[in-house]
């Protein structure tokens, strides 16, 4: 894939690890808190990516069309309400269903230590909880997704 | 209509980004010798006076009947790159309609609202066979001008109470819009601006004979979205009646010619070393204009 061009000589690929990358940004489910989501969003338009934002309470179903419509490399879910394993498992499905899995699927938000391996299990590249600085983060997104 | 319902979104993505990313060279590979040409709509406006919301509506209507294919441009940042795609927020049903497709687009390198390769976007659209074409921009310069060569129906939204009706004459967009929109019309003031822009209109002598209409809206109402969709049927009408259609074709490529062409000069300015840039001018110029031909620097 070509680097975008661009005129503005000064933005190197050191300063902006993920540029070239859609990423969507998703909140499925009934938490209303997307703070964090929003954050993370900024993090990575920082770090030179171009984030694909949905807002609060989507479907897996949206998720996955959104995902698939937007032509993004990777998904990373938000999920503060304990439902991570039954949310991520119907997304997994819903992309599945559309032949679009080779989509990287990462989770943010509040998942104890016990659940990560059954993410995994489902094929979860990823796992970031609100403990690690979004430096790192950021890092492991543009390892995971270069 | 060719590929009814049998829509492959995920190819169509993938051409998409394709496109998005093609280098001047790429571009001059994969554009196709005749592009299909269906109607296109625009919708521009400053940002916060509810393009996105209102756009989706639109478009949600709209897909009832014709098949949509939608474009939203947001700003990329110049420092990164990265920009935050945000037209998705607000409309749930936009992801569950069949017949709508919408793609986020950032405005990358480019400057004026609009995004590289936009026009090789809006092709691919047509070519996928949408029967209609919806682009919404945020408005910023000079970016109605291109916007208005990109498509056949320009709407532009304003808000009341935000001042913009002098920024709109201010930057020459008053004249260019087929359709005024005063959006969030339950604001206070909304009827006093629509009538302001009516006045204005009315001094002003129709240079094509078109009388831009002055629509109310609210994505609260209904039926104010189905008014903006009449009066947008009603200049499509117009310009099958009336309008230039060579004229609007010559420009629509002009413009893409002259994005092509700064997408190039970019690139060679970029090669250029800083010995070259200590040259009296006529030397730089001359220098600039030999790297030109992409025969030189294309892999």
């Amino acid at each position: 894939m070509s680097t975008p061009t661009t005129s503005n000589a000064a933005a190197g690929n050191g300063a902006a690890p993920l540029r070239g990358k859609r990423i969507l940004v998703a909140k499925p489910g009934l938490d209303g808190h997307d703070i964090g989501a929003k954050v993370v969003a900024l993090a990575l338009r920082d770090a030179g990516a171009e984030v694909i934002y949905t807002g609060l309470r989507k479907s897996p179903q949206q998720i996955a069309r959104v995902a698939i419509d937007e032509g993004v490399d990777a998904v990373g879910l938000s999920i503060l309400s304990g439902s991570h394993r039954e949310l991520v498992a119907q997304v997994v499905e819903c992309l599945r269903a559309e032949n679009a899995d080779d989509i990287a699927l990462f989770v943010g938000g509040t998942v104890p230590a016990e659940d990560h391996a059954a993410l995994s299990a489902l094929g979860v590249r990823g796992i970031y909880t609100s403990d690690q600085p979004l430096a790192d983060v950021v890092a492991a997104l543009g390892a995971a997704l270069a | 209509m060719a590929g009814d319902a049998t829509l492959d979104r995920r190819a169509l993505a993938r051409r998409l980004g394709q496109l998005a990313d093609a280098s001047v060279a790429d571009v001059l590979a994969l554009a196709p010798a005749t592009p299909a040409t269906v109607p296109r709509i625009g919708l521009t406006g400053a940002p916060g006076v509810g393009k996105s919301s209102l756009a989706g509506r639109l478009a949600l209507l709209r897909a009832a009947h014709h098949r949509i294919g939608m474009l939203a441009v947001d700003p990329s940042s110049p420092l990164t790159g990265g920009a935050i795609l945000g037209d998705r927020i607000r409309l749930d049903e936009l992801a569950g309609a069949e017949n709508l497709y919408l793609r986020s687009i950032a405005s990358r390198a480019h400057s004026d609202g609009l995004a590289d390769n936009l026009p090789e976007l809006l092709e691919a659209l047509a070519a996928a066979g949408f029967e209609e074409l919806l682009l919404e921009t945020v408005g910023v310069g000079q970016a109605e001008h291109a916007v208005r060569s990109q498509v056949d129906t320009l709407a532009l939204v304003l808000m009341p109470g935000a001042g913009d009706t002098v920024q709109a004459m201010k930057a020459g967009t008053m004249e260019l819009a087929d359709i005024y929109v005063v959006n969030k019309s339950e604001l206070a003031g909304a009827a006093q601006l629509a009538a302001e822009i009516r006045r204005v209109q009315a001094l002003r002598a129709a240079h094509d004979g078109w009388q831009a209409p002055v629509v109310l809206t609210s994505i609260h109402d209904g039926d104010s979205i189905s008014a903006l969709s009449a009066a947008i049927d009603a200049h499509q009408a117009w310009l099958d009646e009336h309008a230039d259609r060579a004229g609007r074709l010559a420009a629509r490529a002009r413009y893409r010619l002259q994005l092509l062409l700064e997408r190039r000069l970019g690139e060679v300015l970029d090669a250029l070393s800083a010995d070259t840039l200590e040259q009296p001018l006529d030397m730089q110029f001359a220098a600039a204009l030999a790297a030109l031909p992409l025969d030189r620097t294309s892999s």
